[in-house]
């Protein structure tokens, strides 16, 4: 069967049978290898990615489900000028050993900080307690969310000259 | 996973008439986080088609009607939480949904598959249970309501013949803001199944406790109610005491079993604390005016 979904702002579209879940219509037909196969049930939390705005578990769902809908996995998060915020503060402290869990959790910090831009300790654990890490240990990671958050609302957002450019132009 | 049929369903009767047509051979797809488990691991072998219904309009949402709260079968954990009208009317269902798996299953989990794959740890269970909540089941030759208890038969089997489906919970209008606490008590604080899950509901207007209901989870071989403790709370003045005594008789109406989980025993004296928890939780969401009488 075709599945056609938005992938990192791309359509992207493959035959695939039925029993193929999202994961793996990610990494073996789209070569999208970033998010993980883990325990494959659920539990871990490796295979995370944003789907219509909601953190999921890519390895619960068939792609079939996904046909149509708009997908953000860990490789939609750099860009040209550099890395996320926070793969950039993961990076700088630490918070990562082998990397396996990473994507996940970052994703699932994503989601977080897209719904609630100044989320407290609890409500950070809150959103990782899906995502297992069994080598750094989940104390860096909060504290590079956190300070990500607090980085993100000073920053004052790039979009708006972009938005009163378009404004006038309309205008 | 071994190949399998797959069918999105239109709408009701479109996954109905799937249903009738594959019988046994059909397997309900809603939001996947126990049915794809299942069908990775399973060492049968795997049904003819799955039926998706996770697009069927009418199974999703949360909406006050004049008969009560419907919520649709497929209907997410996280919607749930997020939805002022249940934060509202009916904050325990939240609770409970809060709490179940963690915030990617969540996003993925339905109500319905909670109650449809008929788990005895169900957290979705006792809060319904204890708001007298009905259930829609699309069949064949039409639609039926029954009472939610009646869904529940065994650790993994509900009263639905093939060919029908779980269409939406309602939890009727007279039950809306009715006092409701849910606890659970797991090993950890996400990812974990409860070793014992409550509910309870009561009315206290004029300080005494009229139409109560408990519920648990985890200690039966289905979501059960607490008939003694209940009729022991009904019509008696609120209190510390009466609440402490309720769990302890429906500590003596459970009937836990010892697995690698917890004992017996131990779920039992759970079920004493946490319905006590629950009616405590209960008497803060009643009316200040309610609150007043109890003191």
């Amino acid at each position: 069967m075709n599945v056609t979904l938005t992938v990192n702002g791309e359509t992207r579209s493959a035959e695939v049978p039925p029993e193929t879940t999202l994961l793996v219509f990610l990494r073996e037909y789209l070569n999208l290898t970033g998010a993980k196969t883990g325990c494959d049930i659920g539990d871990c939390g490796a295979c995370t990615v944003i789907l219509d705005g909601k953190a999921v578990n890519a390895c619960l769902m068939l792609a079939a489900q996904a046909d149509g809908r708009d997908v953000i996995t860990i490789e939609g998060l750099a860009t040209r000028e550099g890395l996320h915020p926070l793969q950039k503060v993961f990076e700088e402290t630490g918070a990562l050993q082998c990397g396996f869990c990473g994507p996940g959790v970052i994703l699932s910090a994503k989601a977080l900080l897209d719904e609630n831009p100044a989320p407290s300790k609890q409500e950070i654990r809150n959103a990782l307690a899906g995502n297992l890490c069994r080598c750094t240990g989940y104390v860096k990671m909060i504290d590079g969310i956190q300070e990500v958050a607090e980085t993100m609302r000073s920053v004052p957002t790039p979009a708006l000259p972009a938005a009163s450019k378009g404004e006038q132009k309309h205008g | 996973m071994k190949p399998f049929g797959y069918v999105a369903a239109k709408d009701c009767e479109h996954a109905v008439a799937l249903l009738a047509q594959y019988g046994k051979g059909a397997r309900v797809l809603a939001g996947g986080t126990d049915l794809l488990a299942d069908l990775k691991f399973s060492p049968h072998p795997p049904p003819e088609v799955v039926v998706d219904v996770s697009r069927v309009k009418e199974m999703k949402g949360i909406s006050l009607t004049d008969a009560g709260l419907r919520i649709g079968a497929i209907t997410t954990h996280g919607e749930i939480i997020e939805s002022s009208v249940v934060q509202q009317v009916m904050p325990a269902l939240a609770d409970a949904a809060g709490v179940i798996g963690a915030h990617q299953t969540r996003n993925l989990g339905t109500l319905g598959g909670n109650l449809m794959t008929c788990v005895p740890s169900m957290d979705s269970g006792p809060t319904l249970l204890a708001l007298d909540a009905q259930v829609t089941i699309a069949g064949p030759a039409g639609r039926r309501t029954i009472p939610l208890s009646e869904l529940f038969v065994g650790p993994r089997r509900t009263s639905l013949q093939p060919g029908e489906l779980l269409v939406d919970v309602l939890v009727p209008k007279e039950n809306l803001n009715k006092p409701t606490g849910f606890q659970k008590f797991g090993l950890r604080k996400g990812q974990a199944l409860a070793l014992v899950n409550a509910a309870a509901s009561a009315w206290m207007n004029d300080g005494l406790f009229s139409e109560p209901r408990i519920a648990l989870g985890a200690v039966a071989p289905v979501v059960i109610r607490a008939p003694k403790a209940e009729a022991y709370l009904a019509g008696r003045p609120v209190s510390e005491e009466a609440m402490a005594e309720a769990g302890r008789i429906a500590a003596t109406e459970a009937k836990p079993i010892t697995d690698f989980r917890a004992s017996a025993e131990y779920r039992r004296d759970l079920v004493a604390v946490l319905v006590k928890r629950c009616l405590v939780a209960a008497l803060g969401r009643a009316t200040p005016n309610q609150k007043e009488l109890a003191s």
